[in-house]
């Protein structure tokens, strides 16, 4: 018992530090956010009242921040798929590769060491400008479309521009899993007359099971999370028509109307519906996992 | 199977080369063009510039405050990184050497709130910057980084603690070290790898990070580079040498980083991954 309490008043003493600046600023904010969410706070007033769930109810009558978040589902499930599936065959190919393998690592990845909002003003020039002036020039007039302007292009610009962001981190990871699996296993299979496909699909796919299940779930969080590339590259629009969840909350706080304690009640949904998505994928991967 | 399939190799090789020139295209393009004239530009966004103009350059690093800004980065980023690197240290080594029900509750008080994400935390987050009066405030941003970093770096801390025997620390304190001496002179060296780890993950996040300090820093002074970059596009929106020069500024520090540190980044970001 006296062994405990005195090791217990040391471990106080090392973890102080840490816990006083994650209790401000992460702790009490999440814990206080709950209370929040139930107040009419806004920004402009110095005191605000309880009211309860009034601010939950109108968050399912706010056809916006409904329509945020139906378009924040689109991009992730979008997001996931394409960008697991470009980086996983990146990989793959890459790995394939004896001389070159390095220097397209290093190249790949670049996009990601770069912020989003650099990354989404540079791809604004490539769409605003250049497209045009390749399909002015050239026979490519596919190419000559309003990408900001148009909902529907908008929307694949921003998935093209995520992805470009994304894709190297995601293939960082598949490369380090496909080369934890042993040489001797996908030897066995060529011997035994698989081709390079069925080897992959038999064999490496099943291995590196635990990296899809990583990147899965940082794709997830990731894109539920998405604002630099929208906030950079449409802000949102045309009108409302491609903002994301996050980009709807900040500007239900910072811009126009403030409405902090209504903005913090869609926040405490927003996390509750990640929150819910990655249980639920962690658990379907995991049994997954378990039975290859 | 290293015969004859010549063709598909090549299929490969092709497709890869360009995969790889999609990927540097943004930047390629944003650099070919921020040495045209204004009017060069507008005629041709693929030609090589007729003659490498720096006027974009020295023009763009007045209007954006560009030293000043890449300071206030590194205030952030130092203040917010040491921070990190000492406290979670500290706290990862003792929550992994304390075998009491006190530090498992206190471990997993910590590493719960990794999947709060930041959006969730922004408001209320606010409201605390404003009664501690650090709005505008460069190290309290750095204070306040340091807060929502902890968690995963105490995370990587307790599982690299358990790979280093006990049997050290036993031997100094029997020599008569007392705890922080046991921690400075012994654990902080032996947690190297770990902490090249934490701070370069930490480093990209907080250089990188935007919604932050656009909540927390209003005066232009305060400015980040991603902050006055991004003013500078809405007070320039059509002047499109100034914005790429701007852009290409922006990125030429993390792209040095990136240069010197591509190893130890490859290898954080899948060791850090796989941990997380």
């Amino acid at each position: 018992m006296k062994k405990n309490k005195k090791q217990n008043l040391m471990l106080v003493v090392f973890v102080l530090p840490a816990f006083i600046v994650y209790a401000v600023f992460k702790l009490w904010p999440s814990i206080i956010g709950l209370y929040y969410g139930m107040t009419n706070w806004n920004g402009l007033k110095k005191t605000f009242d309880f009211v309860g769930l009034a601010n939950y109810v109108e968050v399912f009558e706010d056809t916006y921040f409904l329509d945020s978040l139906w378009f924040t589902l689109k991009y992730v499930v979008v997001m996931v798929l394409v960008a697991n599936l470009i980086a996983l065959a990146l990989a793959v190919l890459i790995e394939s590769r004896r001389r070159s393998k390095g220097l397209l690592r290093t190249v790949f990845y670049m996009p990601n060491m770069i912020s989003m909002v650099i990354g989404g003003y540079m791809w604004m020039f490539i769409f605003t400008q250049v497209l045009y002036y390749i399909a002015d020039n050239t026979k490519l007039n596919f190419l000559d479309q309003s990408w900001i302007g148009d909902p529907n292009y908008a929307f694949i610009a921003i998935i093209i521009v995520s992805a470009w962001g994304a894709v190297g981190y995601l293939m960082i990871i598949y490369m380090a899993a496909i080369q934890g699996v042993p040489k001797s296993l996908t030897e066995a299979a060529y011997l035994d007359g698989a081709n390079k496909y069925k080897t992959f699909i038999k064999v490496t796919l099943p291995m590196i099971m635990h990296a899809v299940t990583i990147c899965i779930f940082w794709t997830l969080n990731a894109s539920f999370q998405v604002f630099d590339v929208i906030y950079t590259l449409t802000g949102g629009g045309p009108g409302r028509a491609t903002q994301s969840a996050a980009i709807n909350i900040y500007e239900e706080a910072f811009r126009g109307n403030m409405r902090f304690g209504y903005a913090t009640a869609k926040s405490t949904l927003l996390f509750l519906l990640v929150l819910i998505i990655t249980l639920i994928q962690l658990a379907v991967m995991k049994s997954k996992e378990q039975e290859l | 199977m290293r015969k004859k399939n010549n063709i598909p190799n090549l299929m490969v090789n092709l497709f890869l080369i360009i995969a790889a020139v999609f990927c540097l295209m943004p930047l390629l393009l944003a650099l070919l063009n921020s040495f045209k004239t204004k009017g060069e530009l507008l005629t041709n966004v693929l030609s090589f510039p007729e003659k490498i103009l720096f006027q974009n350059y020295i023009d763009t690093f007045e209007k954006m405050n560009y030293l000043s800004s890449l300071k206030n980065n590194v205030i952030i980023v130092v203040v917010g990184v040491s921070l990190i690197v000492l406290f979670s240290s500290m706290a990862g080594w003792k929550l992994s050497r304390t075998k009491t029900r006190f530090s498992k509750v206190l471990f997993a008080l910590f590493v719960f709130s990794m999947l709060i994400p930041f959006s969730s935390i922004m408001i209320p987050l606010y409201r605390v910057v404003m009664n501690l009066g650090i709005k505008n405030s460069l190290w309290g941003l750095g204070v306040i980084y340091s807060g929502m970093g902890v968690s995963m770096a105490i995370f990587l801390y307790h599982g690299f603690v358990k790979s280093i025997p006990k049997e050290l620390e036993e031997a100094a304190e029997i020599d008569g070290c007392n705890q922080f001496q046991l921690y400075f002179r012994i654990i902080f060296p032996m947690l190297k790898p770990v902490t090249v780890t934490i701070c370069i993950t930490n480093v990209l996040w907080i250089w990188n990070d935007f919604l932050l300090p656009l909540v927390v820093l209003s005066k232009r002074d305060k400015y980040t580079l991603l902050l006055s970059t991004n003013m500078l596009f809405g007070q320039y929106s059509n002047d499109w040498t100034a914005i790429l020069s701007a852009l290409v500024l922006a990125a030429i520090p993390v792209i040095i980083f990136y240069a010197i540190f591509q190893k130890n980044i490859l290898r954080g970001i899948s060791d850090g991954a796989m941990k997380g």
